[in-house]
């Protein structure tokens, strides 16, 4: 483990993987602030630039994207109040009353410190609880797989928030009908191609993912533009930003807040499916409670608790959400579904394999999210009142270089202009979702787990003589299926059970 | 009523449908329809999953919500979906060039921005620096001229 770890220290810090992690956080910086733009979108448009590089210099770039879009999509909700990915919400709540006092460089202040602190803390559980999970998960066959990636996109639709299961259920089960598309890789035949020779191949995941997320998210401003109060608003934010200094209380009130909340923010982004957000808001509500009466009341009226909790959750999450990604193959939010694309299109299968066959990228991966801290520290903070000018590009002229990136990055992969028609219907058909209000983010899971849980499940079978009994028979397949279903079902029943217990109560009341 | 989770659970119930019907296009050889595993049996799991989470939506909607369309600019839209279709049918035979900067000149002015400057500044350089940067620094290649230029 030692000389994995050297490894990876050696790699992370070669000149060249400096430089990517810092322009990695730049870019993700400035991509994240831009509203509705976030971590997935940041990465997918970087893709196309890191074919060119080895596989850990690729992975390091889109690491250092990650933390930054985080970053970028805190200072957007600290700014001007629109957070630019969903797991940055609870960050507007404390955040943007902060700078409505004329406190905005303190937040982002704080903002960063805790950013920095929760992935720090959670690089360090990482670094832990990594290689041990990815030495047990050596143990696991095709069954187990085949199991795991049913839980992940389970959970998925079961942490979608109440009454959105069905919809996420749904979302992930078109994603997997997109996967079916193309050749079949064991038979050789072709599936839902329409005789169309350029659907051969499949769908491209960059192409899915861009067309949903960056192209998506642009035609959405281009049909409801923003309004002139909107863009004063935003204009006033990134002149004012006031002092970034903290002071010596307001640190003393981080401290145990940090602590808190980087564990729990870890736990929750190690669970596939949870991810930043659910960890932002699960932090945010822990803090209000064990702030107490008077300090709690004020949360939502800038309180440093209520904004270093959130910020220290969601990046503690974005460590956590690796740890699957690394040890088992499974994606655990749309961002690592993203990176493991990309890593398979490097030739490299994540999951417990690669932690023996290519400790290089898996520890220099681990290695660099603390590079990604340290840099978004000491170099985009001070640079933010500078980074933050981009709030005022006209977005007469953003959108339209969001599309010509989002349409060229996969013109750019392929050379074939039948993918730029094919992400124009893609991106029709997304912004029609998303008006409906589904969402996007299980899709795309289920199409990039499609092919591997087809795989996985057509070995299990073969190798147990094509019969399903290894769902009972094996007992760690069984207990992941049960638990996947527990995740699933128990938020569905539990209303019910409630109310059936609440009407027992009251017989039991009105008989006494 | 017509909700949200009603109208795409009817679209989607179509698309999983169709996407049923299809599987009956996916051929299998003589050996393989005893098989437990064809190129089939996903795709039908799939196709029964679908149309039974969207009749589920469509029955039971977990929400009142209705779609809120009001105030956007479907005809603006429209015709920035056509840009980009027609900026797809060009960039080959147009050269990467002269295709992406009349791409983004076209999106600027559609998005309603009459300043000049401002337009030439954020389409010609862009895409200059743009196909340097990928043809020179990260080797693609990227033709740039329209086909009657090329040698």
């Amino acid at each position: 483990m030692l000389d994995g770890i050297l490894t990876g220290v050696g790699t992370a810090l070669s000149p060249i993987n400096l430089m990517m992690v810092t322009v990695g956080c730049f870019v993700g910086t400035f991509i994240g602030m831009l509203p509705g733009l976030g971590p997935i979108s940041a990465i997918a448009l970087m893709i196309p630039i890191t074919y060119g590089f080895d596989p850990a210099t690729g992975l390091i770039l889109m690491a250092g994207v990650y933390y930054g879009a985080i970053f970028g999509g805190s200072t957007s909700s600290i700014l001007i109040n629109a957070p630019g990915v969903a797991g940055t919400v609870a960050t507007a709540f404390d955040g943007y009353p902060m700078a409505r006092k004329g406190q905005a460089g303190k937040a982002l202040a704080i903002a960063a410190y805790s950013s920095f602190s929760g992935g720090t803390i959670a690089a360090i559980f990482l670094l832990i609880a990594a290689p041990s999970l990815a030495t047990v998960s050596l143990a696991f066959q095709s069954t187990d797989y085949f199991a795991l990636m049913v839980l992940g996109l389970t959970a998925v639709a079961a942490f979608a928030g109440k009454g959105n299961i069905v919809k996420a259920l749904v979302m992930t089960v078109l994603g997997l009908m997109i996967s079916t598309v193309g050749t079949d890789q064991t038979q050789g035949v072709q599936r839902f191609t329409m005789g169309m020779i350029d659907l051969t191949d499949g769908i491209s995941f960059l192409l899915l993912a861009m067309a949903t997320f960056a192209l998506s998210e642009a035609l959405m401003q281009v049909l409801k533009p923003k309004s002139d109060e909107d863009r004063k608003r935003e204009m006033e934010a990134q002149k004012n930003l006031g002092s970034m200094k903290l002071s010596p209380e307001d640190k003393r009130e981080m401290a145990p807040v940090i602590g808190r909340s980087s564990v729990l923010g870890f736990i929750i982004g190690v669970l596939p499916g949870a991810g930043a957000t659910i960890a932002s808001f699960l932090a945010y509500g822990m803090e209000q409670r064990v702030a107490g009466p008077i300090k709690g009341k004020l949360f939502g009226q800038g309180s440093v608790r209520g904004l270093s909790a959130p910020e220290t959750a969601n990046n503690a999450a974005c460590s956590g959400s690796f740890v699957p990604l690394l040890t088992l193959g499974i994606p655990g939010s749309g961002t690592t579904a993203i990176m493991l694309g990309a890593l398979i299109s490097y030739g490299i299968q994540p999951g417990p394999r690669l932690f023996v066959d290519n400790p290089g990228v898996f520890w220099s991966v681990i290695i660099s999210m603390y590079i990604g801290n340290v840099v978004l520290l000491i170099l985009n903070l001070p640079l933010i009142p500078y980074i933050a000018r981009i709030l005022a590009i006209p977005s007469t002229v953003l959108i339209p270089m969001i599309l010509f990136f989002s349409l060229i990055g996969v013109y750019f992969v392929s050379f074939n202009a039948f993918d730029i028609q094919l992400m124009v219907i893609f991106a029709v058909a997304a912004v029609g979702l998303r008006l409906l209000e589904f969402p996007m983010a299980p899709m795309l899971l289920g199409f990039i787990l499609g092919g591997m849980m087809e795989e996985n499940l057509r070995r299990a079978l073969i190798i147990n003589n094509d019969s399903w009994s290894f769902i009972w028979e094996r007992p760690l397949t069984l207990s992941i299926l049960v638990i996947a279903a527990a995740i699933l079902f128990v938020p569905m029943i539990m209303p019910y059970l409630s109310r059936l217990m609440k009407r027992r109560q009251e017989a039991a009341g009105e008989g006494g | 009523m017509l909700t949200n989770d009603r109208i795409g659970g009817v679209l989607l119930l179509a698309f999983s449908v169709a996407y049923g019907l299809l599987i009956f296009d996916i051929p299998l050889l003589p050996f393989q329809a005893q098989a437990a595993f064809t190129a089939r049996t996903m795709p039908e799991a799939l196709s029964v999953l679908g149309i039974l989470l969207s009749l589920t939506m469509i029955i039971k909607p977990s929400s009142d919500a209705r779609p809120e369309v009001g105030g956007f600019l479907w005809k603006r839209g429209a015709i920035v979906c056509v840009a980009m279709v027609l900026y797809g049918l060009t960039v080959r035979p147009g050269g990467f060039l002269i295709s992406t900067s009349l791409f983004l000149i076209a999106c600027i002015l559609i998005l309603g921005e009459r300043r000049l400057w401002l337009i030439l500044v954020a389409s010609v350089p862009v895409v200059l620096f743009f196909w340097v940067l990928m043809t020179q620094l990260l080797g693609v290649f990227i033709e740039p001229w329209p086909e009657f230029l090329r040698g």
